[in-house]
């Protein structure tokens, strides 16, 4: 039976939130989402729906890096934030007064180096902080002077076109690694390194090799070259042992002729693993089960996004469960144990890829781009949601998203791969969804319901992450350089603080010796996605930066 | 069905017939060679600077910035395609792309910015050496091998830079073994064995400093560079480490092949 996005759980009367103690942050801020089940949510509630509008800036840091955004989630462990530029610029800050204790600078790569300008954060663990950089280190630095211990080289560039872009993550005593690389004629991989060492652990590639199962879903020796890439950070279940990691769109991007076997069924799984989120044995990378999302993707519609780990009751049972969005919206939830389906929903308001889905999560009513004609695609690649992430409370049960109204006009082309060089076959300017006068909204979604509780409207874009926190606040910035405050149960703005530049990355909450702060990364860009927008508004002039903002409550009595 | 671009229906004739009217032959070429070259540089940049999130269909703008009626010079524009911006995902082209693509999408790129005229000949961007040499046969196999994808961390071009590809952990490669027997047998006297808290490694040192020592550790391909404290890990010379146990990826023939590329790309 064919749903229009129709959720078809059975709407459990929930009494409480019944999620793991190990999922909100408290004191620390210690990995990407903020504990490894990427809820972005921090329990503190000093700051509250009450007394936000008394939230004033406590200190402020000039990376003095303004070769790109300032893209980071920054690492908060015992008092020390670590904070990452683009340039792989590498501080350890005072949390609580913003003083440098140590800084470390990545020698740049040459000039030549293909691929981003971009980093979204360092992990800390095994008193050592991580990062990757443009030309596919993956580096170790002692956590307590900023020293290079260690670094190891993955990838040539120049050959694959690739670069590491997004924040590794921390499992056990291994770290572990996606990159870019997705929309190039590039076979995608995760790789896990010892953190003690940084000998390989272990290499899970995205796309089965002869002889693997899933291998038989490429036709002829697409698999080579069909991307895939995972380039964001993935999720950890210490209980069940599991990795959990979303997986880039296959390359063509637009084109599926030279990869997909004519007469293909696209309700089953085409071009393994793409498009997919994955489970792996943090052990060994083994596969344990995967969920693709959109077999055959023509849409640039990646599920390389963040994959939050949560427990809720659904028809009555308690499940282990996660939820994960692609680039198109749509939302999947799923048993993190088995990989079992148990719904999904759509999030932006204009949708013209599919019509809907059925209850057992095949996509119907596919509008394939075809070669020599121009087809207009709502939402666009750059995302319902870009990479920037959503957030979760487990007081209101609500993901909280920050969702965009754009769509392209899609004109593929079939030229033929060549290693390392882009491979998304098709021209695809951006535009407005048509009839609107706004083209963003933070949306509250119940993950459980796949309802929208509400929805907050701006009238640009929004391009950074989002946090939540215990005085039930979201907090997210715009781009034209406000920092605000919503109450995470109405959308209600509570308060907003223009930082001066616009917002592209994330912020965060910790507390040092029993004073909340939030912490926001600040700057605009003008490369990428942050231009290409930038370009349907063009009577603004979003400002450029690279500044870490922290806020506080007021000292003394309030 | 292609559709006509629109910028270059509107140069289209006008541009060959204005070009022909001021440049000699000898210094421009002919009007047709430049109309070829111009629709060459188009599909160059179609496919590689329209793609992706870069200049957009024409150079009108995608997510970098537009390059189309901005008054940019040729030797600019030259200039940039060659070398890159530094700190922007514009990268040099110097190596990935032809000469004649390169000169053709400068030269497109000109047209885009009103240079009805553009040179082919002298402010072209100079030709590079870090492109691939041009090879034949059995060499251009072994320099498929050398850095194939597919062997992961088991390909050459782990350790070894050649051609502008690959990760220079060795010194670079002087002299080619004769034969695939040869280089099973190619002794590696320069690395070391390290030992740290009991372990041992085989290591290639790179520096003894008073500040630190640094190393690769081969223990496990891909090599780690590590970063010591002085006189945390000793080195004795020898070690149980050799070539051969790093190249089982590849079976006799394709080490031949291989071969075959070094002996054309490698001067002794």
């Amino acid at each position: 039976m064919i749903v229009n996005m129709r959720f078809s759980l059975i709407l459990f009367a929930v009494s409480g939130a019944l999620a793991q103690d190990a999922a909100p942050t408290r004191a620390d801020w210690l990995h990407y989402g903020g504990t490894q089940f990427s809820w972005r949510y921090s329990s503190l509630d000093q700051i509250n729906t009450a007394n936000v509008k008394s939230l004033t800036p406590v200190w402020i840091f000039q990376t003095g890096d303004y070769a790109e955004n300032l893209q980071a989630t920054p690492i908060v462990m015992d008092g020390v934030m670590y904070l990452i530029t683009a340039r792989a610029r590498v501080f350890a800050l005072d949390a609580a007064t913003g003083r440098e204790i140590w800084r470390y600078q990545y020698p740049e790569p040459p000039r030549s180096t293909p691929g981003f300008v971009g980093n979204r954060g360092v992990a800390v663990g095994a008193g050592k902080v991580f990062f990757g950089t443009k030309d596919n280190n993956m580096v170790a630095l002692d956590q307590k002077t900023g020293h290079l211990l260690w670094r190891v080289n993955i990838d040539d560039a120049r050959q694959c076109g690739c670069n590491i872009t997004a924040a590794p993550l921390v499992v056990k005593d291994k770290v572990i690694i996606g990159g870019t690389g997705g929309d190039g004629a590039h076979r995608g991989y995760l790789t896990a390194f010892y953190t003690s060492t940084g000998r390989l652990a272990w290499r899970w590639y995205v796309i089965p090799g002869p002889g693997e199962k899933g291998h038989e879903t490429w036709k002829g020796d697409s698999w080579r070259f069909g991307g895939g890439a995972p380039w964001l950070t993935g999720s950890y279940d210490p209980a069940l042992n599991l990795v959990y990691w979303g997986t880039g769109n296959a390359a063509a991007d637009f084109y599926d002729g030279d990869r997909v076997p004519a007469g293909a069924d696209k309700t089953q799984d085409l071009n393994l693993y793409t498009a997919s989120v994955v489970a792996l044995d943090a052990d060994n990378g083994k596969l344990r089960w995967h969920h693709q999302e959109v077999p055959d993707d023509q849409w640039d519609y990646d599920s390389a996004y963040e994959v939050l780990l949560m427990d809720r009751p659904i028809r009555g049972r308690l499940r282990q469960i996660l939820v994960h969005m692609n680039k198109s919206g749509l939302t999947s939830v799923l048993d993190r144990a088995t990989g079992e389906f148990l719904g999904a929903f759509s999030v932006p308001e204009v949708r013209t890829w599919i019509s809907g889905v059925t209850e057992d999560g095949k996509l119907v009513g596919r509008n394939e781009p075809q070669i020599g004609k121009t087809t207009t695609i709502c939402p666009s690649a750059a995302g319902a949601k870009s990479w920037n992430s959503m957030a979760y409370s487990p007081r209101t049960g609500f993901l909280y998203v920050p969702v965009n109204e754009m769509c392209n006009d899609i004109t593929p082309n079939n030229r033929a791969p060549e290693e390392g060089r882009n491979y998304m076959n098709g021209e695809f300017p951006l535009k407005l969804a048509e009839g609107r006068t706004t083209f963003s909204h933070v949306d509250a979604w119940d993950p459980v319901t796949g309802k929208r509780a509400w929805s907050t409207p701006y009238r640009y874009v929004l391009l950074a992450s989002m946090l939540a926190t215990g005085g039930d606040l979201v907090f997210t910035g715009n781009p034209e350089g406000e920092f605000f405050a919503l109450d995470a149960k109405s959308g209600n703005k509570l308060w907003s603080y223009q930082t001066g530049a616009g917002h592209r990355g994330a912020s965060v909450s910790y507390s040092v010796n029993g004073k909340q702060y939030i912490g926001t990364a600040t700057g605009w860009h003008v490369s990428v996605v942050g231009s290409a927008v930038q370009n349907l508004f063009p009577d603004q002039d979003w400002r450029l930066g690279s500044t870490l903002v922290t806020f506080a409550l007021p000292e003394g009595p309030r | 069905m292609k559709r006509k671009p629109v910028l270059w229906r509107w140069f289209g004739s006008g541009l060959v017939r204005l070009s022909a009217a001021v440049c000699g032959l000898a210094l421009c070429g002919s009007a047709q060679n430049l109309e070829d070259t111009v629709k060459q540089g188009e599909q160059v940049f179609a496919q590689s600077c329209a793609t992706g999130y870069c200049h957009g269909v024409r150079g009108n703008a995608g997510g970098a910035p537009r390059l189309a009626a901005r008054g940019l010079e040729q030797a600019y524009i030259a200039g940039v395609v060659t070398r890159g911006i530094p700190d922007t995902g514009m990268p040099s082209f110097a190596a990935r792309l032809s000469r004649p693509d390169l000169v053709a999408v400068v030269a497109y790129v000109a047209t885009l910015n009103g240079i009805t005229d553009p040179n082919l000949g002298g402010s072209g961007p100079p030709a590079t050496a870090r492109s691939r040499p041009a090879l034949t046969g059995e060499a251009v196999r072994g320099a498929r091998l050398f850095t194939d994808a597919v062997r992961g961390f088991g390909r050459c071009s782990t350790c070894h830079e050649v051609g502008s590809f690959g990760i220079p952990v060795a010194a670079p490669i002087g002299n080619v073994p004769a034969s695939v027997a040869a280089l099973k047998a190619l002794a590696t006297p320069n690395v070391r064995t390290g030992s740290e808290a009991g372990e041992s490694m085989p290591a290639l040192v790179l520096s003894e400093g008073k500040q630190n020592t640094v190393f690769y550790d081969l223990s496990a391909t891909p090599p780690v560079l590590r970063n010591a404290a002085p006189g945390s890990v000793k080195f004795v010379d020898g070690s149980n480490w050799h070539h051969t146990a790093a190249i089982g990826a590849y079976d006799d023939a394709e080490l031949a092949a291989i071969l075959t590329y070094l002996r054309a790309v490698i001067q002794p």
